[in-house]
């Protein structure tokens, strides 16, 4: 993250907090990583996760294809790096930056929290939203050109993600 | 020097927290403690706990942690999450950068009756903060719950817009800044 500003901006800056008390956040105590429900280090949901994100590069090679654009127009129209959409699509162990799922969700229309989601870069919120990716993954393929079995998989997994939260807008 | 956190035993800001943090807040509880200090001008963040704050995210890239060191030292600690949506009529849906904890080292409290050792530690996380969500394409859109101390922060001197109190929250008052209030947060020389 870039952000550069002079000393004297920053002075500046010090003296508005003047004697001003900084802080934020919930005052529950804190979880435990096994109460919080999503430890990384935890096997099951590592597999879960790899699933979801199988899901994620098939449904964003579905959704492409179905649009009828290349990887690189893709990369043009949601202005990201071209690399990265390759490795969406079939690297199973690629994390994307949340740019990209933001850029993605805007490009395709689909909401942004369940793209984070199926993409590994937030917590599961509805239990049913692995069940379905998992099934999404195991009716699509991916083949240059979207079957009729894909296109219904891709529609029915489509219906799932618009009932995770509301739909991106810029 | 703004730096982004990591977590696990290694960390280097947790190992700060456990070794520098913690006996400094024990020593201002002790001080505290007295007959005629009410509760409620105890520190607010006593109880965290910054090992598990962070342990409860490590992996996931929409959750990040950022500390401000100084001497060698870390002198406050925020963690941030990507995954949520503004609530304000002007901005409703669209992502922001969400400050989920904000705390600065114990010694730094203006708060506590004592001199404080680095002012503006809470400011550059709230500006970093502020920059990243420039950065993710959210135009400067953050949001958080202010712990009761500091409403008057976020809503006199950083320009956010009070919400008032959250129920689901534990009454926390959420503010939330809009593109133009962080333009103005931001603004001056290259900052337009």
């Amino acid at each position: 993250m870039k952000f550069e500003r002079s000393k004297a901006w920053w002075l500046n800056k010090v003296r508005g907090e003047q004697d001003a008390f900084v802080g934020a956040g919930l005052l529950a105590r804190d979880l435990a990583p096994d109460e919080a429900g999503h430890d990384a280090a935890a096997a099951p949901e590592a597999a879960a996760g790899e699933e979801m994100r199988l899901a994620f590069g098939r449904f964003v090679s579905l959704i492409r294809r179905q649009r009828g654009l290349t990887v690189e127009q893709l990369a043009a129209r949601a202005d990201l790096d071209l690399a990265e959409l390759v490795s969406i699509e079939e690297d199973l162990c690629f994390q994307p930056e949340p740019r990209t799922i933001y850029q993605l969700a805007s490009t395709f229309d689909v909401p942004q929290q369940a793209l984070m989601q199926l993409a590994g870069l937030a917590v599961v919120r509805d239990t049913a939203l692995p069940q379905e990716a998992v099934r999404f993954a195991a009716r699509s393929e991916t083949t240059q050109k979207l079957s009729r079995e894909e296109k219904a998989a891709l529609d029915a997994f489509l219906a799932v993600l618009s009932q995770q939260g509301p739909k991106h807008r810029s | 020097m703004l730096t982004l956190m990591t977590a696990g035993a290694s960390s280097p800001q947790l190992r700060d927290w456990q070794i520098h943090w913690q006996p400094a807040l024990i020593e201002v509880l002790r001080e505290l403690n007295r007959p005629n200090v009410p509760v409620t001008q105890w520190p607010q963040s006593a109880h965290w706990d910054w090992r598990r704050k962070m342990a409860q995210v490590a992996g996931l890239l929409a959750y990040r942690g950022f500390s401000v060191t100084c001497a060698g030292v870390t002198q406050g600690l925020m963690q941030i999450d990507l995954n949520r949506l503004a609530y304000i009529p002007v901005q409703k849906g669209k992502p922001l950068v969400y400050v989920e904890y904000l705390e600065v080292a114990p010694w730094n409290r203006p708060d506590l009756g004592q001199a404080v050792r680095y002012r503006g530690v809470g400011t550059a996380l709230l500006v970093a903060a502020v920059a990243l969500s420039q950065e993710e394409g959210f135009r400067g859109r953050i949001g958080l719950h202010s712990l009761p101390q500091a409403d008057g922060f976020y809503r006199d001197r950083c320009g956010m817009t009070d919400l008032g109190p959250d129920p689901g929250y534990q009454n926390l008052r959420y503010f939330e800044m809009t593109p133009d209030q962080a333009a103005a947060f931001l603004g001056g020389e290259n900052g337009q």
